[in-house]
């Protein structure tokens, strides 16, 4: 590994989401030194990967990818992708220090064009985890049309090694002597800002999912409706068939004591809503029900985003399932407990959405060591004063912004990540004042 | 220098593209005189269309361009950065919206949508060929920033604006602060009371001598605009003086013969004509509510410090910015909507809150002491008809606490919830949950079978056809029927008419964007904080109180501040000063001047707005705005009546 | 085809309260003729009535105001302004033998996309039976 380089900056902003994007220009606006760090290739988080967002139905790259440019942009703000925290340490009162470890892409950054001759060069194809494996991706790639810097990878755990990239690249940047870089960066408050996980449906058996071929997550729905969508059609992956009736089941790992998660996501009711909507407008044929236990469309325009849906014909069915199904054909019959009536019932769709569930993304654990990094039951960061001030994490200079502390819709993250930057600031010059 | 036109069209993922036929746009735009290029874009927002619209300026290909795309609201800022960042002013680009006016319009008719795209990118064209640079009016910024509400938002948005180092102004319309948390005993999530936490925010705010704080007091007029609004306030006296012994106070108000209801609680009790609101309310000072006051002058003889001679005070204010946060008013019923004032045991949700808080030992209505409590959820929210079609937020979570409180509070209370369905989102699901293991009864019916509540034999009895229990009838027998009244906008008295603050179709102040602009309004240099903006619990009011913080400052952090150059000029030659154009103007922006032996109008451009009203009114035609001469809207006019 | 007999609508539009009435129809796809052709302006008591003529002249079959009304963010003499010119603008009209309910006149509020695609779509109408 190459010697440390030596860093400092005013605030390090951890996750390049848009929560932390939000921030990041937040902060870069009130003319802090900002380090944004990403551990992903690209910028933009979960969001950059939406189709459309509720209750607005504004395309999700729509929003995001003019705040990634100007955060890219941005004088104050420098960012690193493909890096991770190591650790953050409280120096004294005024100082952390952090040590991060640029990961190499094995391609020049500031050289390449993304031109893509070696992601066409490359003979090897590999389950692409931007599209949530529904298609392939070469080993030599850009994650995706609209990735924030759209600058080709080398996926060296998959590369074999043959140089078909090195010849065709027309500025020569192929670099395969590329090492992790390490950084030490001195900085004077920190910002986590790293997101969600999505609940694994797999874990629950009796739905399939993994299994049955035609059941996929709402995230892979969400790709399939996406601008820069896979097949350019909503096709079920398991025969390409277009599908005409489908099922949304919600709370999937929500609500759910059984595997440790009993609150609610706060997000999938929404999501699921907007996608029926969108399916409605891309398959007018298709018949969408929804399974839900309870409709939790409570923010500004939610209710009557729901009214919409249900103006539009999406079925509702308040039922708990039971079981999932594969039939010969592919399809799935549901099992479910119909409550308005009490009975059991059974459904035949062709294609099966799970609206999965939000984790806590739990990475902030590993990064403090000797300070207090504390979390709520459910593992999520935990706000240290409530209601006074939602944004401080149990580590004075340390603030909380998006779903690092519970999940939470956009709307609401960017709301927080002004919190946060607004609590960071006022928490640099009252430091500094003291100084 | 000749023009050379870029026209980029944006597909919008497939937003437009979908339903017009781009590259026919593209085509037809190419064909337009002084059309050097021509491209269409997938997102023309991102990155990396913008940095090819930056190469191809750069690389002296263009000099000015349109874009077409989505509507000028969402990304007018972000072409006109990509032009400043090139090296042209913004003004050389023009924005035609092929998005919300063509292709999401007439998304039923796509070869009527790509005619209509094909006519507004021509349209813009027209207008970008007689674009000039024009360049920014720097003001002079006031440093300071009114805050109006002191509830948690407007108080957590001061405290933090304050220790920014910017002077803060902070008015609130009651007499004391605190707004609605103060009137909430239990939080959920929590072991703070409403009271503590209004307490801790109050002593911030009184600490900090960058804030200066006025109580009964009302916005009544404002003018200017984002970095320079003069504000006038109206303070309404407490008619006592500070500094007064507790003592005294307490005899003043006990020997107030007047009595009337007590808004505090909700009308559930009674208060004097001078009172407090409990006894620690801030600020610490009694006041005298002179609409009942009888004058008797028994507190005076009781108190020194009480002052009748306080007179009304208007005082006048200039900040830079204006950030509002006026907060909610609980729904009230109408009279027979479930049972309200028609039954005496039928009380609305902060009702029951201040009634659980102001009971000690035992749970009592009327005298009655209240064993069974029917809850009746979504009361003027999620209503079909009408203006409350939003669900309020607040209220699932909120009631589940208060009964699971009240339970702990006062034993052997038997708890039946009449909802549409719980919403206890996110980590609040964990009170739903508690609830019901405690042994709560929730019950559930739909929007078009609502509960009904009845009388039986001098019983309130409530009734369901519970969807839960496959429709079955339920009767509940309660002592105590509380209807869940969900958020409505605070009534404001004049301040969104004041400021002009537009409205949601729910009534509460609207964001420009809910997630681009989500605290900013369309007057600009207006920020909105908390539950004026639509329903919110405390942790999304503070967020959304410190996002308007932040964004206020950004109007005021710096002395100057530079605002659109859109204005309007007088055609000297053409101008025979008749002083129409100074009588239309509604910010004193036009002036008679002597030039060269000549009456003629003048602009003053740091105070011209831009809004053209004096246009029409020149007899003479010699007033144009920039950007919106008579050439620029004509061609395009022209443009658009010629369908190719 | 009843589309090809739409009239020509030139609406003027003001950049903060009817254009994002008019963005918000499209949004919720609240369909309305295309042949509606929108020029925001920054206030509806901005038009010149020698901007709707030049309309008329060129072709226009209508010209339609969506108006501030009392939202208008710079001043509450924007409604009577704003029906003054319109009043002006209907002489002008008569004048020239242009029939004067070919300029019409409405109030559209930030959210009144409703009622926008109601004025698009009765004015269509009654200006389709007029050609």
């Amino acid at each position: 590994m190459a010697a440390v380089e030596k860093l400092s900056f005013d605030v390090l902003v951890v996750g390049g989401g848009i929560a932390g994007i939000e921030t990041a220009i937040n902060l870069g606006n009130n003319g802090l030194n900002v380090l944004l760090v990403e551990k992903d290739l690209t910028l933009g988080g979960k969001m950059i990967m939406l189709s459309k967002v509720f209750p607005t139905l504004d395309c999700g790259a729509c929003i995001t990818t003019p705040k990634i440019s100007e955060v890219a942009r941005h004088p104050n703000v420098t960012i690193f992708t493909n890096t991770v925290i190591k650790s953050i340490k409280k120096q004294d009162m005024h100082y952390f220090k952090s040590l991060l470890v640029r990961n190499p892409r094995y391609v020049i950054e500031s050289a390449c064009t993304g031109c893509q001759l070696c992601e066409m060069a490359c003979p090897v194809v590999v389950p692409d985890q931007y599209q949530y494996e529904m298609v392939g991706r070469k080993a030599a790639y850009i994650p995706f049309s609209i990735a924030c810097p759209r600058v080709a990878a080398i996926d060296i755990e998959h590369c074999t090694l043959c140089g078909a990239c090195e010849r065709v690249c027309p500025p020569k940047c192929i670099d395969f002597t590329q090492e992790p870089i390490e950084f030490q960066v001195i900085i004077k408050a920190v910002i986590i800002a790293t997101g969600f996980n999505l609940f694994d449906p797999a874990q629950i058996k009796r739905f399939q999912y993994g299994q049955a071929k035609n059941i996929i997550t709402a995230m892979q729905m969400e790709r399939l409706l996406a601008p820069t969508r896979p097949y350019n059609h909503v096709l079920r992956p398991g025969d390409g068939k277009i599908p005409d009736k489908i099922a949304y089941v919600l709370c999937v790992g929500s609500r759910d004591r059984t595997v440790n998660n009993p609150i609610c996501s706060q997000i999938c009711c929404m999501y699921s809503i907007k996608q029926a909507q969108l399916l409605m407008g891309a398959l007018p044929m298709a018949d969408v029900t929804i399974y839900y236990i309870n409709i939790r469309s409570y923010g500004k325009g939610f209710e009557e985003f729901y009214e919409q849906a249900k103006g539009m014909g999406v079925n509702f069915i308040k039922g708990k399932v039971g079981t999932i199904s594969e039939k010969e054909n592919g399809s799935l019959i549901l099992r479910y407990e119909d409550i308005c009536t009490g009975k059991l019932k059974e459904a035949e769709h062709d294609l099966v959405v799970l609206s999965a569930g939000v984790l806590a993304n739990q990475d902030a654990t590993g990064f403090f060591s000797d300070d207090r990094w504390e979390k709520d039951e459910f593992h999520f960061a935990r706000q240290n004063d409530l209601f006074f001030n939602p944004a401080l994490s149990s580590i004075e200079g340390v603030f909380l912004a998006g779903t690092t502390y519970g999940p939470m819709d956009i709307p609401d993250t960017i709301l927080s990540a002004g919190a946060a930057s607004m609590e960071a600031i006022r928490y640099i010059k009252q430091m500094a004042l003291k100084i | 220098m000749s023009k050379k036109i870029g026209v980029y069209i944006c597909r919008c993922g497939c937003n437009i593209s979908d339903y017009v036929d781009v590259e026919k746009v593209r085509a037809s735009a190419e064909k337009e005189a002084d059309v050097v290029l021509a491209k269409t874009m997938v997102f023309a927002c991102a990155d990396s269309s913008q940095k090819e619209i930056i190469n191809d300026i750069q690389n002296g290909v263009i000099n000015s361009f349109v874009i077409a795309s989505c509507s000028p609201k969402l990304h007018l800022p972000t072409f006109q950065a990509v032009a400043e960042r090139a090296g042209l002013n913004k003004y050389e680009y023009v924005h035609a919206n092929i998005r919300e006016q063509a292709s999401w319009a007439h998304s039923d008719d796509k070869e009527g949508a790509t005619a209509k795209a094909v006519q507004l990118v021509r349209a813009a064209i027209a207008k970008v060929r007689f674009a000039t640079a024009i360049e920014p009016i720097e003001i002079q910024t006031q440093q300071a920033v009114l805050v109006i509400g002191a509830g948690v938002a407007g108080m957590k948005a001061a405290t933090s604006l304050a220790k920014m180092g910017v002077k803060v102004y902070l008015i609130e319309k009651e007499h004391f602060i605190g707004g609605r948390v103060a009137q909430w005993d239990v939080l959920c999530l929590t072991e703070e009371t409403g009271k503590d936490l209004v307490t801790r925010f109050y002593n911030d705010v009184v600490m900090d001598k960058d804030i200066t704080l006025f109580t009964g007091a009302e916005l009544i007029e404002s003018s200017g605009s984002k970095g320079n609004f003069k504000v006038k306030i109206k303070i309404t006296p407490r008619y006592i003086k500070d500094f007064c012994e507790k003592e005294k106070m307490r005899r003043a108000i006990e020997v107030c013969p007047v009595e009337v209801i007590d808004d505090f609680n909700f009308s559930i009790t009674k208060r004097k004509a001078i009172y407090h609101n409990f006894p620690s309310q801030y600020p610490l000072v009694a006041v005298i509510d002179m609409k009942n006051c009888t004058r008797c002058g028994k507190c005076e003889k009781e108190c020194d410090k009480i002052d009748f001679s306080q007179k009304e005070k208007i005082i006048e204010i200039d900040v830079g910015s204006i950030l509002v946060a006026t907060g909610f008013d609980p729904y009230t019923p109408r009279k027979g909507e479930f049972g309200y004032e028609e039954y005496d045991n039928v009380i609305t949700l902060p009702q029951f809150k201040r009634l659980v808080a102001i009971n000690d030992k035992e749970l009592k209505w009327n005298g009655r002491q209240v064993k069974t409590i029917a809850y009746i959820y979504c009361v003027g929210s999620r209503q079909l008809e009408g203006e409350n079609k939003y669900c309020s937020r607040y209220c699932c979570s909120t009631t589940i606490c208060a009964a699971i409180k009240a339970g702990e509070k006062f034993h052997d209370l038997s708890h039946f919830h009449f909802t549409r369905g719980i919403r206890t989102y996110g980590k609040q699901e964990m009170f739903f949950y508690e609830a019901s293991k405690q042994g709560q009864v929730f019950l559930q019916s739909f929007e078009d079978e609502p509960p009904r509540v009845m009388r039986k034999n001098d019983r309130t009895i409530v009734c369901i056809n519970d969807i839960l229990t496959n429709r079955r009838e339920i009767e509940v027998d309660a002592d105590l029927v509380v209807l869940v009244t969900g958020m409505v906008p605070r009534s404001h008295g004049r301040i969104s008419e004041i400021l002009k603050l537009p409205r949601g179709r729910d009534r509460f102040f609207n964001e420009i964007h809910m997630k681009l602009r989500p605290v900013e309004t369309v007057i600009d240099g207006v920020t909105i904080a908390g539950a004026c903006q639509g329903p919110q619990n405390v942790v999304e009011a503070i967020n959304s109180a410190l996002s308007a913080a932040i964004k206020s400052y950004s109007f005021v952090s710096r002395d100057t501040l530079q605002v659109e150059p859109i204005v309007a000029e007088i055609d000297a030659g053409l101008c025979t000063w008749c002083g129409a154009c100074a009588k239309a103007c509604p910010f004193d922006a036009v002036t008679q001047i002597n030039l060269e032996g000549k009456e003629i109008a003048s602009v003053n451009m740091t105070v011209c707005k831009g809004c053209g009203m004096c246009l029409p009114v020149c007899p003479v035609n010699a007033i144009q705005l920039k950007t919106f001469s008579d050439d620029e809207v004509e061609k395009m006019i022209g443009v658009l009546a010629q369908e190719l | 085809m009843v589309k090809k007999n739409n009239a020509r609508i030139l609406v003027f539009s003001t950049e903060k309260i009817s254009d994002p009435a008019i963005d918000m129809a499209g949004l919720l796809k609240l369909y309305y003729p295309s042949k509606v052709y929108t020029i925001a302006v920054p206030c509806s008591s901005a038009i010149k009535p020698r901007w709707i003529l030049h309309a008329f002249n060129q072709g226009f079959d209508g010209v339609f105001i969506a108006a501030d009304g009392s939202d208008c963010p710079y001043g509450e003499s924007c409604t009577a302004k704003t029906g003054i010119l319109v009043k002006q603008t209907h002489e002008l009209m008569k004048e020239k033998n242009i029939n004067p309910a070919r300029l019409k006149m409405a109030a559209i509020c930030s959210v009144c996309s409703e009622s926008f695609v109601k004025h698009m779509k009765s004015f269509n109408e009654a200006l389709q039976k007029g050609k």
